[in-house]
């Protein structure tokens, strides 16, 4: 493997920020590799985001408009790919970039590794390390074979830079296919910014809360006031208080956020595995003995409902005096 | 795809209201990646001819949630990821994809796979009926030169090669601090913040 190729996800032209990760990403390995780092960015709203691209070190930008959903994004990843002659495809560990990577993985019959926190280059060959079993234990796999390998990287761990790099934006020709999917609408049910899995700080709510409304409300406030994002625990998701993609842990995402709160959250193992490597972790529980307490960094034990306002307000003064 | 030993998963399929099950069990396919097992699971899966494929997300050991789409890429049918619903009417699959911010409605005409997340509906327990039903059903054992697999999968065909296994180092237990006053408590937090520069 030579080469690295980025794929770019995006909404509208608007570049979501685990795939400027990759894109930062991809120069690193490309330069370990002696290659060119390459990102592909498809669908309505492409080139747009292929302008944003280039203040990014990438030495190519691939922009195909067609809109075609998945299939245009695994199509053009795969031209690129395939012209480079050899590469590595790196996409974000979401749900598009999961869909995207996979199929072209299976398509070009390549390894491919999942939730990538860390990569080792030696001799032209890429190892992927990856937390699994809920972070347990970490493994390292190596993409055998000297064509194409897959990474999808764990939003939130590698860095993203501007740089004065200004890559070269190449359209990738129409491949004149129809779609075997057809989008019908999309529904926006919250106005949220960010996912659990790419915000900074993610402020979780869990079976302490009683209902659905402090999701919106004392939570949402605390979240809004880092730029993050509200998550749940398995107990809320599943009493309907909040829909299930902002569920952390076993069944949900596994993430690793800078600051992780978890209010009203026990911290059993099926929570624990999802945010267990946050780089910090506070809690906020009635119960100063719950088992989050042999994890988290700092557990405030009280009224989770009296406490989370005043922190909020507590939060918002501090900032301001910052900004 | 299981050793032997997963026989009883298998039954328990049945005794909730699998008609039919078949096993892919062969120690050529023990130790499989990611794409061998896609690759050994499509061989079995192509040779039942199903009109919809219908996936879990993600295990829970492993948590790639990539096999749905290699799997769908490997069988040539359109694949519908992340579905908190779903529903067939007149050769087109339709479901809701969850999205980061709420769900697409999408839909593809079958054969398809779909991936269900765990939103789409609650398991049901397995009824005494089933169970007894399932004890009499024969489960179908396959070998891999059975399903027409001619390609290397298991340990030696891995394209994604484990080298190291390790153990993270393990977290602290932190500071715990009793809070009857939520004022005092929300100070602790700030200070705790301010000392790790997030404020």
């Amino acid at each position: 493997m030579q080469n690295v190729v980025a794929f770019i996800e995006h909404k509208h032209g608007a570049i979501r920020r685990s795939s400027l990760e990759a894109a930062t990403q991809a120069r690193t390995l490309a330069d370990q590799l002696g290659g060119k780092a390459h990102a592909v960015v498809a669908g309505p709203g492409a080139q747009q985001a292929a302008e944003t691209l280039k203040k990014y070190p990438l030495d190519q930008i691939h922009v195909s408009e067609e809109d075609r959903f998945i299939d245009g994004a695994v199509d053009a990843v795969e031209a690129v790919a395939k012209g480079a002659g050899s590469a590595l495809v790196l996409v974000g560990n979401t749900m598009i970039g999961r869909d995207v990577g996979s199929r072209f993985a299976a398509r070009v019959d390549c390894g491919i590794n999942a939730d990538v926190t860390d990569f080792k280059v030696e001799g032209g060959e890429v190892s992927c390390v990856m937390p699994k079993l809920g972070g347990l234990v970490i493994t390292t796999c190596k993409l055998t074979g000297s064509g194409f390998g897959v990474a999808a990287i764990r939003p939130n761990v590698f860095a993203a830079k501007e740089t004065s790099g200004a890559g070269e934006i190449v359209q990738i020709p129409s491949s004149g296919k129809a779609s075997t999917v057809t989008v019908e609408d999309e529904v926006e049910e919250a106005a949220a910014e960010l996912g659990v899995e790419e915000a900074s700080v993610v402020v979780s709510g869990g079976r302490g809360m009683g209902g659905p409304e402090p999701f919106t409300t004392i939570l949402k406030d605390l979240a809004d006031a880092f730029g993050g994002a509200v998550g749940a625990s398995r107990a809320a998701v599943d009493a309907g208080w909040i829909p299930h993609g902002h569920q952390v842990g076993q069944t949900g995402k596994t993430i690793s956020p800078q600051l992780y709160i978890a209010v009203g959250i026990s911290g059993a193992i099926q929570h624990k595995v999802g945010m267990r490597t946050s780089e910090t972790i506070i809690a906020i529980n009635k119960d100063g003995s719950a088992p989050i307490a042999e994890f988290a960094d700092l557990l405030v034990a009280g009224d989770a409902f009296a406490i989370v306002p005043e922190l909020t307000k507590l939060v918002r003064d501090a900032k301001a005096v910052h900004a | 795809m299981t050793p032997a030993s997963g026989k009883e998963i298998v039954r328990k399929a049945l005794a909730m209201g699998a008609d039919d099950a078949v096993m892919l069990s062969d120690d050529a396919v023990g130790g499989s990646d990611l794409w061998g097992t896609a690759v050994a699971l499509a061989a079995t899966i192509k040779a039942q001819s199903p009109d919809l494929v219908i996936t879990g997300t993600q295990s829970t050991d492993a948590i790639s949630g990539d096999l749905p789409g290699m799997l769908a890429e490997k069988l040539g049918i359109p694949g519908l990821t992340y579905a908190r619903k779903l529903e067939v009417d007149g050769g087109r699959v339709r479901v809701e994809r969850e999205t980061e911010t709420g769900y697409m409605r999408v839909s593809a005409p079958l054969p398809a796979l779909v991936s269900v997340t765990k939103s789409a509906n609650e398991p049901r327990y397995p009824s005494l009926k089933g169970i007894m039903g399932a004890k009499k059903k024969e489960i179908k054992q396959l070998a891999a030169a059975d399903v027409g697999l001619t390609v290397a999968v298991g340990t030696d065909g891995a394209k994604a090669q484990l080298t190291d296994l390790a153990t993270p180092p393990a977290r602290a237990k932190g500071q715990v601090i009793q809070a009857p006053d939520a004022a005092e408590g929300a100070r602790a937090i700030v200070q705790f913040l301010k000392e790790r520069k997030f404020l």
